[in-house]
């Protein structure tokens, strides 16, 4: 019984909550630009394939411009033309969106290996010093209140920075009329075109938003937390998001409660030298709670009206 | 939506030629603008596009060779590589006839990857004709059920089976990877690989297992195509039985062309959408079993990197979700594959340009020719889409709608 005393433990501990957050933060930002996207009618599954170019271009413009902050910026360039690439291809081709998601995931696996090759050669691509990393921020005064100061008030900018997003993503959707011109492109957009609102705008910007959140998320991960770049780095976390989206109902604070609930699965799995369950399983969890939530057993999960339909003015 | 009635109205036959290049225009057009998109990144990022297709062209067909590499041993290579691709093509393409997006086939590969591996390590004893049949049909029902649980929730719940399948993918491989680092599967000694299977497992390759036997100046063990070629053949060819030839097939047509249709047909859309994720998770396992019983021989950490089940999406769209077209596209896709390696090893360029290629493949196939599938695949046709010569009209007239007063806004 000592484990499950020693997992009590860990639950209460700050160092814990700390990286909760902290790898929350990671799936936040993909996600909530999942529910941008979607939310305007526009289908995406390429967050995964956003945030590993956001990630490359984040090391590799760090590497050159010694400047995190602009790094990031060209992580989120680099995101953005992804996310434009899957806008042109879905809205003005009306592709299949699912395939143009999958064409983006497998675009960015490939193009940034063949772009190591290219620019490094057989070498590693090189680590971030510190002093360049996207910067841990301790708040003064505010860090040192107890547990809640290591957990809210120390952590690296681009946390804050989500949080910020979060609150902006559900004031934005839920508060003013841009965000009901949003939703009623995602829930009927041959209404909302008779209205006067004009479907396609609000779809390129919807999925561009998308993929400079997930570009940042990728610059996060590069050069907030592990400072290099590697092959396939992001490792199923744009997925990740994309089950929290779902997993909350396309909603921000849906998708941030999920969010959170997978993050405390890794960190617990950071944090802990006790359970010795494979860190394997754990991290299948995510999926398989994903498919329990699907599946209806703790309610239905309904995407917008017209998630993944092409528009085309005119048709009923 | 009328996208049903689209697809269902009869066509004017017409002759036999211009149907043939009407229905080759789309695939070759989008592999040909994949090459000509992938070559100017390849000149845009320093790097030579003619020697890299070179290296392409030499791995996957043994032709046009640079460094005197052995054209057989490519050729072999490729078509080690199309055997799976066409298993998994058919998982893919199965369900995209009855409207179902099975982008699941490589999780349902893994499931069967896994089953074969256990069971081809744990009965090595038992004799060939028994274990090497239980090991393919074990790979098989494990694809099958591990698709059945999209199936059953699609069926049952309503559940998007792209989601499904997605999470389902990422449950398998987590699963492989605890099964051989430290977990049951991973034998003492061994690092992130399974112990390998039995003798009596594993499927016989086309030349003799003999290295004094030299075949087109190499010993015969390095030609690794194996029996597996018959099996994807097969697999090929009961696809298209079982879709034209079947009161099952005729199902999923029918369930693909319209749902609402299909139910007033009698056909229980219910029973089909499981029956149909059952029978494309089979293909997909039994491409892992084949996969494990013909090559590998037994699971490595190789497998965490797999992308057979998304290459088939590839091979399922460009291959238009016909049987031939299916073989057609799983030989290219193998000589791709194939052809990376020697482009690495010949021109310095990162095999990873064929994920490149791919993925160019991918969006030209969804974009350009969108219209061209919806004819040819009904699956697809559950997304309603214009007929595609209003497309760049319909933009412009939606553009110009800005121009009106923003009043009257929407109550949600």
């Amino acid at each position: 019984m000592t484990a499950i005393g020693d997992i009590l433990h860990l639950l209460v501990t700050a160092n814990l909550w700390q990286s909760v957050l902290a790898l929350s933060a990671l799936l936040l930002l993909p996600a909530l630009g999942g529910v941008i996207s979607e939310r305007s009618g526009v289908v995406n599954i390429a967050m995964e394939g956003m945030m590993l170019t956001g990630a490359f271009f984040a090391v590799y413009a760090d590497l050159h411009l010694h400047n995190p902050w602009l790094a990031a910026l060209l992580a989120m360039l680099a995101g953005a033309l992804m996310a434009l690439i899957h806008a042109v291809v879905s809205i003005r081709f009306r592709a299949d969106q699912i395939v143009s998601g999958i064409a983006i995931n497998i675009f960015a696996a490939g193009l940034t290996v063949f772009l190591i090759g290219r620019l490094y050669g057989l070498q590693d691509v090189g680590h971030i010093q510190n002093s360049e990393a996207l910067p841990q921020i301790v708040i003064p005064g505010l860090s040192s209140i107890p547990f809640i100061g290591q957990v809210l008030f120390n952590q690296n900018v681009i946390v804050y920075v989500a949080l910020i997003i979060l609150v902006l993503t559900h004031v934005v959707l839920f508060r003013t009329r841009l965000g009901l011109r949003v939703r009623s492109v995602g829930e009927h957009p041959q209404a909302a075109d008779t209205a006067g609102i004009n479907v396609f705008r609000l779809r390129y910007g919807a999925v561009i938003i998308s993929g400079i959140l997930s570009g940042l998320a990728g610059a996060y991960l590069a050069i907030g937390i592990s400072n290099t770049f590697v092959p396939n780095m992001t490792d199923g976390r744009g997925y990740i998001a994309l089950a929290a989206m779902i997993f909350g109902k396309w909603t921000p604070f849906g998708a941030f409660i999920a969010c959170l609930i997978f993050g405390l699965g890794e960190a617990i799995y950071y944090n802990n030298s006790i359970i010795h369950a494979s860190p394997y399983l754990l991290s299948a969890l995510p999926y398989i709670l994903t498919l329990v939530v699907i599946a209806g057993l703790v309610g239905r999960s309904i995407p917008p009206a017209a998630d993944g339909l092409p528009y085309v003015p005119g048709e009923e | 939506m009328g996208t049903g009635a689209v697809v269902a109205r009869p066509r004017p036959r017409l002759p036999g030629i211009v149907r043939l290049a009407r229905g080759l225009a789309m695939p070759v057009g989008s592999v040909l603008f994949a090459f000509v998109a992938g070559g100017v990144i390849v000149f845009v990022t320093g790097a030579n596009p003619l020697g890299a297709y070179q290296g392409l062209l030499c791995g996957g067909a043994g032709l046009a060779c640079a460094q005197g590499e052995n054209s057989a041993l490519q050729i072999s290579n490729s078509l080690v590589y199309a055997i799976p691709l066409v298993m998994c093509g058919v998982a893919v393409a199965l369900p995209f006839r009855a409207g179902l997006f099975n982008i699941g086939a490589e999780g349902q590969l893994l499931a069967g990857t896994i089953t074969a591996t256990a069971i081809g390590v744990h009965f090595a004893a038992w004799p060939a004709v028994i274990l090497l049949p239980v090991v393919l049909v074990g790979g098989a029902v494990a694809g099958a059920l591990w698709a059945g649980i999209a199936g059953v929730l699609k069926a049952t719940t309503g559940a998007h089976e792209v989601v499904t399948t997605i999470m389902l993918n990422y449950a398998a491989q987590w699963l492989l990877r605890f099964l051989i680092i430290g977990g049951p599967l991973q034998p003492p000694g061994e690092f992130s690989a399974s112990a390998p299977i039995g003798g009596n497992a594993r499927l016989p390759t086309f030349l003799p297992n003999d290295s004094s036997v030299i075949v087109f100046g190499l010993p015969a063990t390095v030609y690794r195509v194996h029996t597996g070629l018959i099996i994807a053949v097969l697999a090929a060819a009961v696809f298209a039985i079982l879709l034209w030839r079947t009161s099952l097939g005729y199902e999923i047509r029918a369930l693909g062309q319209s749902q609402k249709a299909a139910r007033y047909a009698g056909v229980s859309v219910r029973r089909t959408v499981i029956v149909t994720m059952l029978i494309a998770g089979a293909f997909a396992g039994l491409a892992g079993a084949a996969q494990i019983a013909g090559v590998d021989h037994q699971m490595t950490d190789k497998y965490f990197s797999d992308t057979t089940g998304f290459d088939a999406i590839a091979v399922a769209l460009l291959g238009l979700g016909s049987a031939v077209g299916i073989v057609l596209a799983a030989l290219l896709f193998g000589a791709l594959h194939s052809g990376g390696a020697v482009m690495q090893s010949d021109a310095g360029i990162s095999s990873n340009l064929v994920l490149v290629l791919q993925a160019l493949i991918l969006f030209s196939i969804a974009a350009n020719f969108l219209g061209a599938i919806l004819r040819q695949i009904p699956g697809l046709g559950r997304r309603p889409s214009a007929p595609a010569p209003t497309a760049p009209g319909a933009a412009l007239v939606t553009e110009a709608s800005t121009a009106l007063p923003e009043e009257g806004e929407p109550a949600t």
